[in-house]
């Protein structure tokens, strides 16, 4: 009995100790000094892999391709540090021939890689010609498939020349999230194999150098350069942060607990209860809008695709009826609890396309008729952000926007009207009979809709799935949502789906171009049924009249403000056409603590950047932060 | 001794025959997997990038050559068995080109360490006061003990690891609640580093701890109330022998034959990792790397993985079976 109680003892001045000795999270860095950031890759399991021009070998979003990494332009998701787009190795905008068939680049002078090499056209002559000659590097295919030669007429010039016209060919070296980085020739010129070449320790082009990392991959620092003026973001001053730390701080409930502890300054992504509970309590948290939604809308649109190589799909008019069953406010609130920014177009309601598109086109869409069959209607309904914000106004109360342009900014503007009078009379136009309740296809089977959605992996986008399904059922569909977790790439690739929850819509986010996402949906890259498709045309969507769009866009400048027309032009017809039924964006929860770090981008301050911490352009953020004590 | 020379020679033969059906059997499952490694790789690897159509499809070509994953499934069948009797599992394919031996070696002291420490304290505990329970039978401390064990034994282990985590990492933040040692310190068999390991290690310690005590805390109780009511306890009891000395050398001894041979199943499953442990606290091991290696439709990780537990688990019967007639007489082994 004595031993029990000595053990009790024993253990109680145990957690006394524990307790006066409870550590900071990290050993030897200044807590003040040291900006501390979810790497939502989670643990990276090749941690001492950093050769990033291999596939999928390492980590990525470690602080590797945000700090360590550059290339010739980027362009911001938001409205960027002095503007969208920045000239970044590069000196000025790509140069094109007439033709497309030949572009130039003005290198900038003067910036060096971490070991005091200085960076020259060669570096760049050198990570195109690795590339045209080693198969299974990254980006070896649209290196081959592009480019016939490179050339460097001076020592600031570099001149490509492409084996096809190709108007976008900079936006391969143009960070959007990422982009081709390059390489430091005087370091892989000496590998004999550039697929099995670890790259550690990196050598840095940007403006921080690895200092540490752990060999679990649970973190990753960095740490600013001592000449870090001598690399391109050197002329925005100086960054704030002196380290910056990449963890994994686990699941999303830790990751607020991280947080309210000032254990974590950024959170990639939460729950949207997680973001509730950080609002409430935590008086330095915050997110991209002060107020609800908070979230960051990334240029990525989540959407029912439907598979246009299913019969049961191929009739718009069965699409557009399936879209008019949709409550929209019900998706928004299932999926992120109302902190929904929705659109009714295929553009992604974020950065300035609200400006080019949204806006512009709400009166043609308040216009836009559509034929029942027995009747015409007018499906637009431009309150539906409206509608939403006031739904929550009772228990949100203050952190709801009031102002006309903050509602549409922060919720959207309008969607479809739920009108399944319509709905049922665009089914009986094509062809759909009902029996009872249910709905029965043209050759007399059960209109059965399998809806994919990923699961646990995402369980917005899985509720907003579960939402739609049930709404379907309700109208006398027989829908079923099906779970596809780790198999949702390869049963999107193939194809396996009716309709499922993802998206095929990635835009720039702060230019008004379209090609990034569209330039794949051209028929020419539509899989036969059966075979893999390539992304971003999951649906399979073939058609003569958006083939035109496309063609056009090609042959016009990037920066033509004809390419806007022609993106309206697409946004017309898909509406016609409703391949997608177009959600929300890709809202993220990106909660920023102040307690150390001030400086944020954020949507009512200074929108420089998107916040989201994975990606490359999220460098910007480094020269904006200050300390906060 | 010739007898138990064949004995033995069973029982090894039933180990080969265990391992290579258990591979077999891991290789046929992890290949059955609708989760494609090509396929996971082009998504991760497009899924932020600019996807040119024409682009994919040469990617998509290189890797399956990249890795290997060409030719018909009887030469892959040939070529992989070829390379695990060399103990090469190949190369992973979500982390190509490095080896599926260095990514094992590198997570499995973690679970290796954590487990074995969960395991072995959890036994010590649960059979102390279990055999303290069964044979003071009217302690209330020890009743006390015993309905708190019951108590939290069925409850999942993952609950309890999230109330551990929200009482010592939010309510009462004393303890570190994510990684296996504090971010930026350096490897090393120095204080600050064997510190960092044991604090990052409570938490995770203790949930499997508390839930395991449990099952320990019964058997053993049950077993001890059955011997204390053997003729040779009541003898010593009778004779003057010292109570101490009853309950550890006449009574607990006899009662943990069985509790032995549970702890060394036990410790044979330590290398199939605690794979919600490492979840929820954040902890490196192989628990981490498996789950990983599912989601990306890693089959050499996967088979990796699976392989050494398989070997473990059998190694550790196999120790069993080949000790077992050695410590009691009474196993026969004709």
């Amino acid at each position: 009995m004595h031993a029990l109680r000595h053990l009790a003892l024993a253990l109680f001045l145990a957690m006394c100790a524990v307790s006066a000795s409870a550590e900071e999270l990290i050993s030897d860095l200044p807590r003040n000094e040291t900006l501390i950031v979810e790497n939502p890759e989670g643990t990276i399991k090749n941690a001492g892999w950093f050769n990033i021009w291999a596939i999928n070998a390492g980590g990525q979003s470690t602080g590797l391709h945000q700090l360590a990494m550059d290339t010739l332009w980027y362009l911001d998701p938001q409205h960027g540090l002095d503007g969208v787009g920045m000239n970044s190795l590069a000196a000025e905008k790509p140069i094109y021939n007439a033709d497309f068939t030949e572009m130039t680049v003005k290198l900038r002078s003067g910036i060096y890689w971490s070991d005091g090499v200085e960076f020259t056209a060669d570096d760049l002559v050198f990570t195109t010609e690795l590339h045209m000659k080693t198969n299974g590097l990254r980006w070896s295919a649209p290196f081959q498939i592009n480019v016939a030669s490179v050339s460097v007429p001076d020592r600031n010039t570099v001149i490509f020349k492409l084996k096809k016209p190709n108007s976008r060919f900079h936006s391969l070296f143009t960070v959007r999230w990422g982009a081709i980085w390059i390489m430091p020739k005087h370091v892989f010129e000496k590998v004999a194999d550039p697929l099995k070449f670890d790259f550690n320790k990196p050598v840095s082009l940007g403006a921080y150098v690895l200092h540490s990392y752990d060999p679990n991959g649970k973190w990753f620092i960095w740490q600013l350069r001592d000449d870090w003026q001598r690399t391109t973001l050197g002329r925005y001053g100086k960054p704030g942060p002196k380290y910056v730390a990449y963890v994994d701080p686990g699941p999303p409930d830790k990751r607020v607990i991280a947080q309210l502890n000032h254990e974590l300054d950024i959170i990639h992504d939460t729950s949207a209860e997680g973001m509730f509970t950080l609002a409430k309590q935590s008086k330095t948290s915050r997110g991209w809008f002060k107020g609800f939604p908070y979230a960051h809308p990334d240029p990525t649109l989540p959407a029912v695709i439907f598979n246009l190589q299913n019969d049961t799909f191929k009739d718009r008019r069965v699409r557009w009826a399936l879209a008019l069953l949709i409550d929209i406010k019900a998706v928004s609130m299932a999926s992120y609890r109302g902190a929904a920014t929705i659109s009714a177009i295929a553009i992604p309601p974020t950065g300035t396309h609200t400006e080019s598109y949204h806006a512009p086109m709400e009166a043609w869409l308040r216009d836009f008729e559509l034929d029942t069959g027995k009747r015409t209607i007018k499906p637009y309904d431009p309150n539906i952000g409206r509608q939403i914000a006031e739904m929550l106004r009772p228990s949100m109360g203050e952190q709801i926007p009031t102002s006309a342009d903050d509602i549409a900014r922060a919720f959207g503007r309008g969607w479809w009207k739920p009108d399944p009078a319509a709905a049922s009379e665009l089914l009986q136009a094509a062809g759909f009979t009902r029996r009872g309740n249910d709905w029965m296809t043209p050759d007399g089977k059960p209109f059965a809709v399998r809806l994919v959605v990923e699961g646990d992996l995402r369980p917005v986008m899985t509720r907003a799935g579960s939402m739609i399904a049930q709404q379907w059922r309700q109208f006398g569909i027989d829908a079923k949502t099906e779970v596809a977790q780790g198999t949702l790439p390869d049963r999107r690739q193939a194809g396996d789906f009716d309709a499922m929850i993802s998206w095929s819509v990635e835009t720039y986010g702060g230019h008004p171009d379209l090609s990034y996402f569209l330039d794949s949906w051209h028929s020419q890259f539509v899989a036969p049924p059966g075979k893999m498709q390539t992304p971003r045309n999951w649906q399979r969507w073939a058609s003569p009249e958006l083939d035109k769009i496309i063609e056009q866009i090609r042959s016009t400048g990037f920066d033509d403000p004809k390419s806007v027309d022609l993106g309206r032009e697409f946004v017309k017809l898909a509406v016609r056409e409703m391949p997608i039924i177009p959600l929300m964006a890709y809202n993220v929860f990106t909660v920023m603590d102040q307690t150390y770090w001030t400086g944020y981008p954020t949507a009512e301050g200074d929108p420089y950047t998107d916040p989201v911490p994975n990606w490359g352009n999220s460098r910007a953020m480094m020269v904006r932060l200050k300390p906060a004590k | 001794m010739q007898a138990y020379a064949i004995y033995a020679l069973k029982r090894l033969a039933q180990f080969v025959l265990v391992v290579f059906i258990g591979i077999n059997l891991a290789y046929l499952i992890s290949h059955a997997t609708p989760i494609d490694p090509v396929e996971q790789t082009v998504s991760a690897a497009t899924s932020f990038g600019n996807a040119s159509p024409e682009a994919i499809l040469m990617m998509r070509a290189s890797l399956r050559e990249l890795y290997g994953l060409e030719g018909g499934a009887v030469s892959q069948y040939a070529a992989f068995w070829r390379r695990v009797l060399v103990g090469d599992f190949g190369p992973s394919l979500s982390a190509f080109p490095t080896p599926v031996s260095t990514l094992i070696g590198r997570a499995l002291p973690w679970t290796v360490g954590l487990l074995s420490v969960s395991t072995c304290l959890a036994f010590a505990l649960g059979n102390l006061l279990g055999g303290l329970a069964g044979y003071f039978r009217e302690s209330r401390i020890l009743k006390l003990a015993g309905i708190a064990a019951m108590a939290v034994h069925p409850i999942p282990y993952y609950i309890v690891a999230f109330v551990l985590l929200i009482v010592f990492g939010y309510l009462w933040p004393v303890l570190p609640i994510s990684g296996g040692y504090r971010i930026n310190t350096p490897w090393g068999w120095n204080a600050e580093f064997v510190l960092s390991v044991v604090t990052h290690a409570i938490l995770p310690v203790a949930s499997l701890v508390l839930v395991g005590v449990g099952g320990w805390f019964m058997g053993m109780r049950s077993l001890v109330s059955n011997i204390v009511s053997e003729d040779y306890v009541v003898y010593a009891e009778l004779a003057g022998v010292s109570r101490g000395r009853i309950l550890g050398a006449y009574v607990m001894r006899n009662a943990l034959a069985p509790q032995v041979t549970g702890l060394a199943m036990s410790l044979g499953s330590i290398f199939n990792g605690a794979i919600i442990t490492e979840q929820v606290f954040g902890y490196p091991g192989i628990g981490t790397l498996l789950i990983q290696a599912v989601h990306a439709g890693d089959y050499s990780l996967v088979i990796g993985i699976a392989s050494v537990s398989i070997v473990a688990v059998s190694v550790a019967v196999l120790i069993i079976d080949l000790l077992y007639p050695l410590l009691d007489p009474r196993v026969k082994v004709a």
